[in-house]
């Protein structure tokens, strides 16, 4: 009896490497509940299994580099548009990432043919109404936070964060390296602590007194407003106002959850598929409802905790190629590095 | 007369000490080429405070694991006092919390407008409470994660060695005119000293090695620093030195582990001199305080994370009906049984063979091949993926077969060699002790009885062994259901745990979602640790 459980653990071991069907294998970095949710709409409209691997972004791209050819990773998704760059400059993406939805509905400047978009968020600033005046905001952008009357005022994450390093890089791009590098040393003498947690704890900082302003995502504030986070998160969001930075000039930073072709894929036509079922108004009301993020595309409201709360009419920053983020992201962690930039 | 040493035994065992070298070599040689594109300023600044912060975080664990340890297992050994026996094996509850969900815990505690806020509210009436309460976070909650979850190594092994000090000691110590506390520094402790250090140098070993807690408050050490070079930005001639100090730190322990290993031969009991001592009675002040510093550490190692994540599961039941609890246990068990029979049959071939061949170089590689235990799982998943697909594309395609890089990466069964990897100085040196207590004149009369070398490993060492066995497979079970960097760089498509699970939820900055994979692993790790206690605390040797 034992030696027959023995051998039969054995034989599911070997057996449970074989396997194919209408498929499409993710190799996922973005763990929200809504996307698997998404993922059993799509099984049952069109029949093709998903098959998840969820970790850390890097973690994945590595596996997948390493199984080369052999992979059977067919769309990798992950929530920021430098990591999609890189993986491509990496040339680990395939083109070939087309179809009318996608040249539809996504706007240029958030799309190759190597990867697409599929929702956005905004970079923003929080304020404490109590603390800050309107004029200290007036025209306020992202340069702006490097001056001097924000000394001691200013929370922010990690320089190691992904979300960082793409609007450094955004930055890089638009005024250049050196005037980025000024940038972050003025940054880092205004923290008003050495930077930790998350874009969350950026935000109840704020409204815990620790400082005057946040740097942090959109869909933060939206979630804590919801009550899913529980009373005392939604009492503390409401002690705390979103301010979008550069309205005046190219707008406020922009960034995407995207999702990457495979080089390799063994289910192209499926990952296609599923790219835009994802673009389809269905799943993205269902992405701003549950992730509160903005739509990708056009028609589709976002929800209406961000739409009170945060405002809709904003000028978005469409003109900085979100392509740019992977491409200066070295750099970016190079000079908030030198600042001394945690 | 050399050709008759290469037997069965002699081959397997050789077989397994190289595949066990295998990632390991990997993982240094694949550290000699250089493919740099990583700023320098970046890595001055960085290796300075990877050294700087492993160092602190190593010393703070030691210390703190040390002091708890050893302060709980002699209360519970030499005295009695209320509940005393409950806290016996309650202490090791402790094993049940992995670091990361403790980082959990005290994050959802402290704060800002957390837990620790709710109870102020409740109590007080509405205040901003959140500028006085402590933030337990960054390195010191770090160091207390792991404290917390690690000073178990320490407790068991010295409670153990405590346990078995004989009552002469305690007799001469009270002769000499000795103090209750002099008695403890001059002659219990120091008797104890290579159990306690054997306790440290597993503490010292998984703190470093240590990425759930680290990476969650994003703490740059000498493991996450490897990773983040090696993996993100391609660089490893950077992760070579990285790595290097690491070893540095490893070799280190290791060398201080084996001197302290050499005294205890000094101080072993024989069984002839051995009198079992009686525990002395505390009553009043002294045995309210036994009392308080058990309970202090019960609660804090235990009760406090446990609570938090009940209370989180309670507050946002929502989360309870998104996790397949079944699938996930079933995975867990499924993972768990799978590797504690590999190691545990591998571990004893090796181990005979060792015995029966007395080989130097077998000897020498299998010290190079338990040193798995030291390499972060991080590591270890990466070296592997690295090797295997070097492999497959230099040999196995070569050789025209099929490619092999599915069988292996991404299925249950890479995840298991990795798991075989990792912890195969555990298996190995669990029955290694066993071992060393069955006399070699054992086997001598066995052959000369007329058995063979299989016959004698199955009828006499195997049954002799039993009780190691079983130690050996709880300490690998309780490992896998807490193991966190290997199921989650290596497994198969749609596979979950509850560790992955977890984590997976607290790195999207949903950890009230984390809470409920977070209390089944600890429930599930609970009962096992409750099932085994007896032999955890090995009760019935000697």
């Amino acid at each position: 009896m034992r030696k027959v459980t023995i051998i039969s653990l054995f034989v599911s071991l070997i057996v449970s490497s074989f396997a194919a069907a209408n498929e499409v294998n993710i190799f996922n970095a973005r763990h929200y509940k809504a996307d698997n949710e998404l993922y059993s709409k799509f099984t049952n409209q069109t029949g093709i299994k998903v098959n998840l691997i969820n970790g850390k972004a890097s973690a994945l791209e590595k596996r997948m580099i390493e199984e080369g050819a052999d992979s059977s990773a067919d769309l990798y998704i992950t929530a920021d548009a430098g990591r999609c760059g890189a993986f491509k400059a990496k040339g680990m993406t395939q083109s070939g990432l087309v179809s009318p939805t996608i040249k539809s509905s996504v706007p240029k400047n958030f799309r190759t043919t190597h990867w697409v978009g599929v929702a956005k968020r905004a970079r923003i600033i929080y304020y404490s109404p109590e603390r800050v005046s309107g004029a200290e905001l007036s025209g306020l952008t992202y340069e702006g936070l490097a001056d001097p009357k924000w000394k001691g005022r200013l929370v922010i994450r990690k320089s190691s964060n992904i979300y960082n390093k793409s609007l450094v890089a955004s930055l890089i791009e638009n005024n250049g390296k050196k005037a980025a590098a000024e940038w972050s040393k003025g940054v880092v003498s205004n923290m008003a602590r050495t930077p930790k947690g998350n874009d969350r704890a950026q935000i109840m900082a704020v409204a815990a007194g620790e400082a005057d302003i946040a740097v942090a995502n959109t869909y933060y504030l939206a979630l804590m407003l919801s009550g899913n986070k529980g009373a005392e998160q939604q009492a503390a969001a409401k002690k705390v106002k979103a301010f979008f930075p550069n309205q005046n000039d190219r707008g406020t930073h922009m960034n995407i959850s995207c999702a990457a072709l495979v080089k390799g894929a063994p289910n192209k036509a499926n990952a296609i598929a599923l790219v835009d079922f994802l673009l389809s108004p269905e799943a993205q009301e269902h992405f701003t409802n549950n992730t509160f993020e903005f739509p990708m595309i056009a028609g589709v409201s976002p929800n209406p905790l961000v739409v009170n709360n945060l405002g809709l009419d904003f000028k978005q920053d469409l003109t900085t190629k979100v392509s740019s983020y992977g491409k200066n992201q070295a750099a970016a962690l190079e000079v908030m590095t030198a600042a001394g930039w945690k | 007369m050399y050709l008759k040493k290469i037997n069965f035994w002699f081959l397997s065992s050789l077989l397994v000490s190289i595949f066990v070298a295998i990632p390991i070599v990997t993982v240094f040689t694949s550290f000699f080429e250089d493919t740099s594109n990583y700023y320098q300023i970046l890595k001055d600044t960085f290796l300075f405070e990877y050294i700087f912060n492993s160092l602190v975080l190593l010393i703070s664990v030691l210390v703190l694991t040390f002091l708890i340890g050893t302060s709980t297992a002699y209360l519970v050994s030499f005295y009695k006092f209320p509940f005393s026996n409950f806290f016996k094996w309650a202490l090791i509850l402790s094993f049940a919390v992995p670091p990361y969900i403790y980082a959990y815990s005290l994050t959802a505690f402290f704060e800002n407008y957390g837990t620790l806020y709710s109870i102020l509210k409740n109590l007080f009436g509405e205040a901003n409470y959140n500028q006085s309460i402590p933030k337990f976070d960054g390195l010191i909650g770090a160091v207390l994660s792991l404290s917390f979850s690690l000073f178990a190594y320490v407790y068991i092994l010295s409670r153990a060695s405590f346990q078995y000090q004989s009552q002469n000691l305690i007799d001469l110590g009270r002769n000499l005119g000795f103090s209750k506390a002099r008695s403890f520094y001059s002659l219990i402790l120091p008797a104890a000293r290579p159990a306690i250090v054997a306790g440290l140098s597993l503490v010292a070993m998984e703190t470093l090695a240590e990425f759930g807690a680290v990476d969650f408050f994003s703490i740059n050490t000498l493991t996450t620093g490897i990773y983040n070079s090696w993996i993100t930005f391609d660089d490893l001639a950077f992760s070579n030195r990285i790595s290097f100090c690491l070893l540095l730190f490893i070799f280190a322990i290791f060398i201080l582990e084996n001197l302290s290993r050499k005294k205890a031969r000094y101080h072993a009991n024989t069984k002839g001199g051995f009198k079992q001592k009686e525990k002395i009675q505390l009553s009043g002040t002294k045995a309210f305080f036994a009392f308080s510093i058990c309970f202090v550490v019960f609660f804090l190692s235990f009760l406090f994370p446990l609570s938090q994540m009940l209370y989180w599961t309670l507050k946002f039941p929502e989360n309870l009906f998104d996790i397949p609890v079944v699938t996930l246990t079933l995975n867990t068990l499924y993972l768990m049984l799978l590797s504690s029979i590999v190691l545990i049959i591998f571990s004893l071939i090796s181990n005979y063979g060792n015995r029966v061949s007395k080989n130097k170089t077998l000897n020498a590689l299998s010290t190079l091949s338990i040193s798995g235990y030291a390499i972060p799982g991080v590591i270890l998943a990466v070296a592997f993926i690295t090797f295997i697909a070097w492999f497959d594309d230099n040999v196995v395609k070569a050789l025209g077969f099929l490619s092999i890089k599915k069988m292996f990466i991404g299925s249950i069964l890479g995840l298991v060699l990795v798991y075989f990897v990792r912890f195969y100085s555990l298996a190995f040196n669990g029955i290694k002790s066993g071992y060393e207590k069955i006399n070699i004149s054992v086997d001598e009369s066995s052959y000369l009885l007329g058995y063979s070398k299989k016959k004698t490993f199955m009828n006499i060492h195997v049954p002799f062994l039993r009780n190691s066995l079983l130690f050996v497979g709880i300490l690998i079970s309780l490992e896998i259901i807490r193991e966190l960097p290997i199921t989650l760089i290596l497994r198969p498509f749609n596979f979950e745990t509850f560790a992955t699970t977890a984590y997976i939820s607290a790195s999207e900055d949903l950890l009230e979602a984390a809470a409920v994979p977070s209390l089944f692993l600890i429930l599930i790790a609970t009962l096992f640790i409750m099932l085994t206690s007896k032999y955890i605390l090995r009760e019935n040797e000697r």
